[in-house]
């Protein structure tokens, strides 16, 4: 008996080392978000489940992008710290989530960046200053942002709020989080928890490999016991019911986030974000026969215009950067090849769009 | 149903726990019924043709049995082969034979298109009733009794884990574990569990992740490669038919002796032999053996003439090629490895050569090596080969436009050495041992770092969205 548990201790410690083993190679020569370096961009937050850490600093480097990241003590992605509010001074935050931070590309290039510049550039008076905050956390959704303005952005006390709706994945990422609008503390810890858990096989590279290999097989086995669900629902011809709930409660979570921007003296607006495939004729014609293929049809626009009239009602400025982005095609490309995220071209675009925006209907007094 | 899925993982554990609880006659039921459940996942009209192969030739023994004459004995043993040959005539080499024939009449201008029939091959077709041929030819030569319980001689044919893709195996060897109880031990459990590992290893980490590597230049047929890049490609699919048919037959076996019930070896090193005659008696050593058994040595063997020899020689293995399948391009592989055995055993008569063969020194191992292994590369350009004229394009880059200097190494070389490292260093120690289960003996360090590093590696780099098991088609 002392023997068999002698084996298993040594079985579990040799299985426990070369696990070691392969996590330390991949961290050395695999460069993947799970990177410790990477990781230590986020803290634990009680009610969101993670965010900035403040102060953090990291350089990020990919096959396609080599990025140095800062976050400044506010816990928004910045090289510089955001003191006090001077007289005439106007800030404008943008919320969003991977989109809006940016990892991709060099702080400077991104598009809230370039917003600043083209704002002070083109102001009418010396004494006005313009300041952008980068106020996008990766894997956010609606309510993250909500609670994020709540706990770090409203202190920064903006004039205006553009809130990036990432029209791909914030219906289904509201509907994963609409628990940690209605819980109490207990329910924003149960869910800490979790994301603490989350963030366990986040950091590890060979957890992460392990979980979507689970996940694959048990993906694989579900389809055994009903027809498999084609991916991209907000897309889809005929959505998953959950889809409309996800967009109903986007609406809500965007109106309650308005009333409190208000009620801070800020404007709020909204950004219509699409996905790379909208854009990318060959990456739509890639998913388009992936969807085909598990039994569904894919709509190119249909995520967009769906979250255009739900939020059409609120009357809140909107942006749709769809027709703006499929304009600018031509040329060099707007989205990395191998992650979902703009280029700095993509950002330049972007930015160029949010200018006459921004200015003529936010900043305007009406 | 393919053993790299989930469905044989969950088939496999229910089966599995409901076997160890069974007495002996229930084990054969359960593994009877559940051999065919494994047989139907795939396409259950064919079980049918499963039954009737297993009824005909179980029907055949018990004649042999009681024939009164010798007369009746070859009659039964005609009649079963007849059938046996036609069911695999039929639905293997009927759209061969027909496509052959209308473009063989095509180019002396006659159009006939009066075959349209599109047969579908059964999977595992080729196994089995190889498997009932050797059965009921071993009665009628009075080396083994015929069987008298049909659910028994049912097991043997449809035996899962031989079923569909091998090891095809003799009736002399089987049946006898299928007719006494079995006991499982701890030894057989181990090992097994190992096997399994190492055959998924095999199939998922080696032959799926090289795949893409070989398809690179075998796919599209047409394309123009330096002749350098086709080598490593060749070298690809030599890794990807190795890793893909010894993982079956590794997990085949593994999965047999957690139920008590051993397999023979199908592979041995082949890769490591160094002439034509040692590489069939180390690949697919279940089809060879059965090809030499029951076709070779019938047809007269090295008996008689040198020129009798080789000819039974090629006989045989131009048979043995078209069993792989229905295409030229397997009948010229099987011509081709019956040229080789033929030009090696002519070789040997010539002293030097036969010393040079027999020598201990490393230099004339490590060549006759080298030789060898690559005689069994070109032999598998010729299996892979779309077609004819592709055949002759690669061996054309080879020949004439090596262009070393065109060497792809990010794209091939690097990963060619990666997955195959492993699998040498496996081998490394097996072929030293000569032993192809020495990992489960090794002391416990080095056991459990073998087991994790091949958990890891398949976990973390196998090629999950890989396809089915080449032989599958056979």
């Amino acid at each position: 008996m002392r023997r068999r548990a002698r084996h298993v201790l040594l079985f579990i410690t040799v299985f426990l080392a070369w696990g070691g083993l392969f996590e330390a190679a991949l961290r050395q020569w695999g460069s993947s978000e799970a990177a410790p370096a990477f990781q230590g961009l986020f803290t634990g937050d009680p009610l969101i489940g993670y965010r900035l850490n403040p102060g953090a600093r990291t350089r990020f480097s990919t096959s396609e992008f080599d990025t140095n990241i800062a976050i400044n003590h506010q816990g928004v992605r910045d090289d510089q710290e955001i003191g006090s509010k001077r007289a005439q001074e106007t800030r404008i935050a943008v919320l969003g989530d991977s989109l809006v931070l940016s990892v991709q590309v060099p702080f400077e290039t991104t598009f809230t960046e370039q917003l600043e510049r083209a704002l002070n550039n083109g102001r009418g008076d010396r004494e006005t200053s313009y300041r952008v905050i980068n106020a996008g956390v990766q894997g956010y959704g609606p309510v993250e942002e909500l609670l994020f303005f709540r706990q770090v952005v409203r202190a920064l006390q903006p004039d205006v709020v553009l809130v990036t709706v990432f029209v791909g994945n914030d219906a289904e990422e509201a509907l994963g989080s609409r628990s940690k609008l209605s819980s109490g503390q207990t329910q924003a810890f149960r869910d800490s928890l979790m994301t603490r858990m989350r963030r366990v096989v986040r950091r590890s590279m060979v957890l992460q490999v392990l979980r979507l290999r689970v996940l694959a097989a048990t993906d694989r086995f579900r389809t055994r016991s009903g027809p498999p669900e084609p991916p991209l629902q907000t897309y889809a011809a005929r959505p998953a019911p959950r889809i409309a709930d996800g967009i109903a409660l986007t609406r809500d979570v965007l109106s309650q986030l308005a009333a409190e921007a208000r009620n801070a003296g800020a404007r709020t607006g909204i950004i219509l974000m699409p996905a790379r495939f909208q854009i990318d004729d060959t990456d739509y014609g890639h998913l388009r026969e992936i969807v085909a293929q598990a039994g569904g049809e894919l709509v190119r626009d249909a995520a967009t215009e769906r979250f255009a009239a739900a939020l059409g009602d609120l009357e809140l400025p909107v942006i749709d950067l769809l027709p703006v982005l499929r304009q600018a095609k031509r040329g060099p490309g707007l989205f990395f090849d191998e992650n979902v995220h703009l280029t700095p071209r993509g950002h330049e675009v972007v930015s160029q769009a949010l200018v006459p925006f921004v200015r003529d209907r936010l900043l305007t007094r009406h | 149903m393919v053993f790299n899925s989930l469905h044989f993982l969950w088939f496999f554990v229910v089966v599995y726990a409901v076997y160890r609880l069974l007495p002996h006659r229930g084990q054969n039921w359960l593994l009877l019924i559940s051999s065919y459940y494994f047989y139907a996942a795939w396409d259950w009209r064919f079980l049918g043709l499963l039954a009737a192969s297993t009824m005909v030739d179980f029907t055949a023994g018990r004649l042999l049995e009681s024939a009164a004459t010798e007369r009746w004995r070859r009659a039964y043993v005609a009649m079963s082969l007849g059938f046996n040959l036609t069911l695999l005539a039929f639905f293997k080499y009927f759209n061969f034979f027909a496509d052959s024939l209308q473009a063989l009449l095509a180019t002396f201008g006659v159009p006939l298109d009066f075959v349209t029939l599109r047969v579908l091959l059964p999977v595992g077709i080729s196994f089995y009733t190889f498997v009932t041929m050797s059965y009921v030819i071993d009665v009628y030569r009075r080396e083994i009794p015929a069987t008298r319980n049909l659910v028994d001689f049912a097991v043997f044919v449809a035996y899962f884990p031989h079923l569909v893709a091998g090891p095809i195996l003799r009736a002399a060897r089987l049946l006898p574990q299928i007719e006494t109880p079995r006991r499982v031990t701890r030894e057989q459990v181990r090992d097994g569990l190992w096997l399994i590992a190492w055959g998924f290893f095999q199939k998922i980490f080696i032959a799926d992740n090289v795949a893409p590597l070989a398809n690179m230049i075998f796919d599209p047929a047409g394309a123009s490669h330096a002749g350098i890049n086709v080598l490593l490609g060749v070298y690809a699919f030599a890794l990807q038919i190795y890793g893909d048919f010894a993982g079956y037959s590794n997990i085949a076996r593994g999965t047999s002796k957690l139920m008590g019930i051993e397999l023979i070896e199908n592979f041995r090193f082949p890769y490591l032999v160094r002439s034509p005659q040692e590489f069939w008696r180390h690949w697919h050593i279940s089809l060879s053996t059965w090809l030499r058994d029951y076709l070779y040595i019938p047809l007269g063997g090295n008996r008689g003439t040198s020129g009798r020899t080789q000819r039974n020689l090629l006989i045989t293995m131009l048979l043995g090629g078209l069993w792989h399948g229905a295409a030229w391009t397997f009948v010229l592989w099987g011509a081709y490895h019956g040229i080789l055995l033929s030009l090696y055993r002519s070789a040997e008569r010539i002293d030097a050569v036969r010393r040079w063969l027999t020598a201990r020194s490393s230099l004339a191992h490590g060549t006759s090596w080298f030789v060898m292994f690559h005689l069994t590369c070109y032999g598998w350009l010729i299996f892979r080969a779309r077609s004819v004229a592709q055949i002759r394009d690669l061996t054309a880059a080879v020949l004439t436009a090596f262009q070393p200097s065109a060497l792809d190494v990010s794209g091939l070389l690097v990963p060619l050495v990666l997955y195959a490292t492993p699998l040498l260093l496996v081998h490394a120690m097996e072929a030293r041992a000569d032993d192809l289960l020495v990992v489960p003996k090794l002391s416990p360090i080095v056991r459990y770092s073998a087991y994790a590093a091949t958990f890891f590696l398949t976990m973390l780099f196998g090629n999950f969205g890989g396809s089915e098991f080449i032989y599958f088609q056979f």
